[in-house]
């Protein structure tokens, strides 16, 4: 009764291409292959791996002469870090603002995923055009143009205290709520292209399939193209979630000394105050939070009972 | 089972996909029970056809009746259907038991009702045990058995197999066809079937449609299908055939006189295929004739009461049970396919053919 060879078997072998050919190919390529990474891996090394570790080792110094000789070695910085209630509060709002603009950009993002995965070629390009066209625009003029909409005196509060609905302005600018518009619309084109990824990925005739065995829309989208298409929100959120973490532009232009996000006071610590192994040690903290956090929600979706959709 | 009710009816539907006409005015009707296979080659509008019976297409004209019910403008979902798709279609996140349970669960029956109702559907597909697998961990049979059962596990009003067997090997082809011919008759289920493969549609069907381009070209029973072909068409489609082209010398009450090369080869007058019955000295015809229904022997006497030709062997297929001969006669090639082998025969070898007249079609050159 057991099927002798699956199909997928079938395919794959129908696929390969004989397989001495296939060994030769390989042995020719590969060595190649690894020299065409020698620079990008040189690069990285020099400009990514050395500067990390080098920030890494200022991080334990609790002095501030940088050179070996007074150098204290410790945990101090960290231990002011965490037992100071500033730092700890910034820590909290970066995380705050980060996992807010992450689920704007998922609920503003996901209608729009979804209208392109179901239209023609014709309109998805123009969607994607219209979706990746405030990535051309220098985040520092974008957040002047929000400038102009969001400040107390601009065109939104004008407009809602013209119709009367309000009778004090509302602080747009300079508060959290600034922050996350400013964080989610600037990375919502992350969110749209990694969520419309994993819809074009759903076969077409599961849907067929779930409306043929009685599912309306709705309960087939509850049921079918929302559960499949986790692994793109997943990711998507896992992008925008990071680049906010680490967000420096726009925080500071939309919230200023009113949001103390954690590259704000990174860059306040370093520039500023030249607290450079402080500095060094907020920004491993801030890091590690952004890791751990990625951590806990991927493995929360690969251990649910949706497991199954991101193998 | 009353069998003149008919739970399908289809009254001239056309479909139109731009300028491109898939479906002309098509007319078609299931009986009650019956399992009722779409043949034609790719493109002619098959799955076309069933996606307008599923709710997935509208037609542009015509309607679509289930059980005598207008369904034109029901969608999919409320049309209470079971259907099988070519690439399975199993929900990937769910196991074999929630894909099951996937329509049982928006009918409204309770925990028990709906264990029962799988039980006994994975019994019958013999996939009992393997209800907590996921797709992923089945084989393309298993798959395509787990598909049949979620089709039928909400005992639906009837039964769309869209090619469900055509990414699985030969052997397990085969396998699958016997188990849905019979499961189809244990439960009764009307049944259509889409297919390309004609052994598939001869072997399972009680009735078969062949299409052509968006016409239907004829339904019958398998062997009428086979037997009788109304048209060229079902004629070449089904089956290989031999044929020739001559024209037509003499005409009695029974029988039509063809000059085919030097040959003078009578025809029933019955055996004519086509719209146009109307033959007269002179027409040009071709003549058809299938590979089995040509004899072959080494010498004129073994088969004394055809009338046999000499003609000369040129290529020799071994097809396991049956040998396929090409043989030349005055310079015609000819298929024969033939159960009767001859140790002695080698390409190049003389041999003598011949065939009931009975057997031979004809059909008027437009
Ligand atoms: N959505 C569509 N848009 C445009 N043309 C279509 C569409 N669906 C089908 N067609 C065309 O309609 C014709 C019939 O298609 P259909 O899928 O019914 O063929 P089929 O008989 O099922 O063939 P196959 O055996 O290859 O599955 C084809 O020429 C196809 O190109
Ligand atoms: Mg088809």
């Amino acid at each position: 009764m057991e099927p002798v060879r699956s199909q997928i078997n079938q395919e794959r072998i129908e696929a390969e291409p004989p397989l001495k050919q296939k060994k030769l190919r390989k042995r020719k390529s590969w060595v190649p292959g690894l020299l065409l990474l020698v620079p990008i891996l040189l690069f990285l090394f020099g400009f990514f791996v050395v500067p990390m570790l080098y920030i890494l080792y200022l991080s334990f110094i609790s002095t501030d002469s940088l050179s070996g000789a007074g150098a204290v070695y410790s945990l101090q910085n960290y231990i002011t870090l965490f037992t100071d209630s500033y730092y700890l509060s910034s820590l909290w709002i970066t995380v705050k603002i980060s996992l807010l603009s992450s689920l704007v950009a998922l609920i503003l993002g996901y209608p729009i995923a979804l209208t392109m995965a179901k239209s023609t070629p014709r309109m998805r390009a123009i969607i994607t055009l219209l979706i990746a066209s405030p990535l051309l625009v220098s985040i520092v003029v974008r957040n002047f143009g929000w400038y102009l909409l969001l400040l107390p005196n601009g065109t939104i509060n004008s407009f809602l205290m013209n119709i009367g609905i309000i009778n004090k302005p509302l602080n747009l600018l300079f508060s959290e709520l600034g922050v996350v518009i400013g964080l989610s619309n600037a990375y919502l084109p992350f969110m749209v292209l990694a969520i419309v990824t994993s819809l074009y990925n759903i076969d077409p005739s599961l849907e067929k399939a779930s409306a043929i065995l009685g599912a309306s829309p709705l309960r087939s989208f509850f049921s079918i193209t929302l559960p499949l298409s986790l692994p793109g929100i997943v990711s998507g959120c896992v992008l925008v979630f990071s680049l906010s973490m680490s967000a420096y532009v726009t925080p500071a232009l939309m919230g200023g000394a009113n949001v103390p996000v954690m590259p704000v006071v990174v860059y306040d610590q370093i520039n500023n105050l030249l607290q450079w192994t402080f500095g060094s040690a907020l920004s491993y903290v801030l890091l590690a939070t952004t890791l751990i956090s990625v951590f806990i929600f991927t493995r929360a979706f690969e251990k649910s009972k949706f497991k199954e959709v991101f193998r | 089972m009353n069998t003149t009710v008919s739970d399908v009816e289809i009254k001239g539907a056309t479909k139109q996909f731009g300028s491109n006409i898939v479906l002309d005015a098509i007319d078609l009707e299931v009986k009650q029970g019956e399992l009722l296979t779409l043949l034609g080659p790719s493109g002619c509008g098959k799955s076309t056809t069933l996606n307008l019976i599923a709710g997935f297409l509208e037609a542009d004209q015509g309607d679509v009746y289930i059980k005598g019910k207008k369904v034109t403008k029901v969608p999919p979902y409320k049309r209470d259907l079971g259907m099988v798709f070519q690439t399975y279609s199993l929900f990937p996140h769910m196991t074999v038991y929630e894909n099951l349970n996937f329509g049982l669960k928006l009918r409204k029956i309770s925990k028990a009702e709906q264990k029962e109702k799988i039980d006994r559907v994975l019994a019958l597909v013999k996939m009992s045990g393997l209800e907590h697998r996921y797709p992923r961990e089945l084989s393309g049979g298993q798959r395509q058995r787990v598909a049949i059962a979620r089709a039928l596990v909400v005992e639906p009003e009837l039964l769309l197999l869209d090619e469900p067997l055509s990414n699985l090997d030969a052997k397990l082809r085969h396998e699958l066809r016997l188990e849905i011919k019979r499961l189809q008759k244990e439960i009764g289920v009307t049944t259509i079937f889409v297919t390309h493969d004609q052994e598939e549609a001869l072997s399972l069907s009680d009735r078969v449609v062949v299409m052509n381009a968006g016409k239907i070209e004829q339904i019958s029973t398998p062997t009428s299908i086979y037997k009788h072909p109304k048209t060229e068409f079902v004629f070449q489609f089904i089956g290989k055939s031999n044929s020739f082209e001559g024209a037509v010398v003499a005409i009695d009450s029974q029988k039509i006189s063809v000059k085919a090369g030097e040959e003078i080869v009578v025809v029933d007058y019955d055996n004519i295929i086509g719209e146009d019955r109307d033959i007269s000295s002179g027409d040009e015809v071709k003549l058809y004739i299938r590979p089995e229904n040509i004899h072959i022997a080494s010498t004129r006497e073994t088969s004394a009461p055809l009338e046999l030709h000499p003609a000369t062997i040129t290529q020799m297929n071994y097809l396991g049970t049956s040998w396929e001969i090409d043989v030349s006669l005055i310079g015609k090639s000819l298929q024969v396919l033939t159960n009767d082998y001859d140790s002695s025969w080698r390409e190049g070898r003389e041999v003598f053919v011949g065939w009931n007249p009975s057997d031979l079609k004809l059909i008027k050159k437009e």
